[in-house]
């Protein structure tokens, strides 16, 4: 066996040592790494930067249409706001009680001797009740039945135009002077009404005007 | 030194390529790679919004054109009714209107007084209030009252007649002595 002797033992030994230094490993390693973050970076910023354009495309493109777009939103509320008001308001309009027919059939049922003295009429607008009085006074042989005659009318006209039509009388009395009625002389009556009904009723919304001339 | 283990000398290095190392990915990261992603997020985000935005826009065109069509009688009636309503306070306009009125059907002397006004409730009318009138007819006949009221509802929608009160006049029993409670809505002013 040949004795081979290494006489650069020592040169071998540190160029290995330098070859292993791990600092230079590290930094080569480091240095690669960087490299490829640099890269990995680069195209990530390309991929951005092609974003940013259609961003841009796509904003140019949004201010164009922006302010018809926004007229469209403001006249579109303003519009909501205006049939939301007139759908209230023409409900309101609608739902009214309207005197002139009313009066128009008490005008109908006052005969030549019953007169009317006064009328009080009111409206409740959350139950949409209305509530008269009625006073006056009625003349005849029998005044008692003027007055109930006219009462009797008063329910069979006000029941064809309005629902729950009540007519009561609050009072009915005779009266100790006489009238003249067609050349007779005829006893009184006074008597008060209560009339009360609703006031939806499907020729209520009507409103024409009064022909016939009442009596009181 | 032996060949298998690392001298102080190595560790010192290689611990110090370590920190390197971890600077290098915090630097990367906090400095570079996050901002820039953050951005294109934000950018991403943004166009989404846009992009749904301008995907709403024509339906959003379209609907206000519609509804304009369909609101085109709405739109008239509104017009209509606030025109009910002139400039001013109603206590400047509502009483002469009301004379005017009730002259023109041959009924004089009509006084009308404000009784007072209260807000509407309807969410819808906020630009509205109510006013309520005491409308005074010295001496009419029954006729002339009928016919002036049916009139008188028909001409002013917004109008309404809450209470009515007619009396016999003692000295002259073919006419009559009128209240009316009526109750106007007009636009605030």
């Amino acid at each position: 066996m040949a004795l081979h002797l290494n006489l650069l033992h020592e040169e071998i030994a540190e160029q290995r040592q330098r070859q292993r230094d791990p600092l230079k490993i590290g930094l080569m390693v480091l240095f690669l790494l960087g490299v490829l973050m640099a890269m990995f970076y680069m195209w990530k910023g390309y991929q951005t930067l092609g974003m940013k354009n259609r961003l841009a495309t796509v904003q140019a493109e949004w201010a164009k249409v922006e302010p018809t777009v926004t007229a469209a939103q403001t006249r579109s509320k303003e519009l909501q706001s205006i049939i939301g008001t007139t759908r209230v308001l023409s409900g309101m309009v609608e739902g009214r009680f309207y005197w002139a027919p009313f009066l128009q059939k008490l005008s109908r049922c006052v005969a030549p001797n019953a007169q009317l003295t006064s009328v009080d009429g009111q409206v409740f607008e959350k139950t949409k009740t209305v509530t008269v009085s009625i006073e006056g006074i009625a003349a005849g042989r029998e005044p008692r039945s003027a007055a109930e005659e006219l009462r009797q009318l008063l329910t069979e006209q006000l029941g064809q135009s309005y629902t729950n039509v009540k007519v009561e009388f609050k009072s009915l009395e005779d009266l100790d002077t006489l009238v003249t009625v067609a050349g007779a002389p005829m006893a009184m009556a006074r008597y008060l009404l209560s009339v009360t009904f609703d006031a939806a009723g499907p020729e209520a919304a009507a409103s024409p005007a009064p022909t016939r001339v009442p009596r009181s | 030194m032996s060949g298998s283990k690392l001298s102080k000398d190595q560790m010192q290095k290689l611990a110090l390529s370590g920190v390197g190392f971890i600077v290098l990915i915090y630097v990367y990261f906090s400095f570079f790679l996050g901002p820039l992603n953050t951005s294109r997020a934000t950018m991403e985000r943004t166009m989404a919004d846009v992009q749904a935005k301008l995907a709403a826009s024509e339906t959003e065109v379209q609907k206000a054109r519609s509804l304009e069509k369909k609101a085109s009688t709405a739109t008239a009636e509104f017009a209509a009714l606030k025109a009910l309503s002139p400039e001013g306070a109603p206590i400047a306009w509502f009483p002469p209107r009301m004379r005017l009125f009730f002259a023109d059907q041959g009924i004089d002397r009509v006084t009308a007084r404000l009784e007072g006004n209260t807000p509407l409730t309807e969410p819808e009318l906020t630009e509205w209030a109510r006013y309520s009138w005491i409308l005074d007819v010295p001496q009419t006949d029954f006729v002339t009252l009928g016919k002036a009221l049916a009139q008188l509802e028909n001409a002013e929608p917004l109008l309404t007649i809450s209470r009515i009160s007619i009396r016999a006049m003692a000295e002259d029993p073919q006419f009559q002595q009128i209240s009316l409670t009526a109750n106007t809505i007009v636009v605030k002013q």
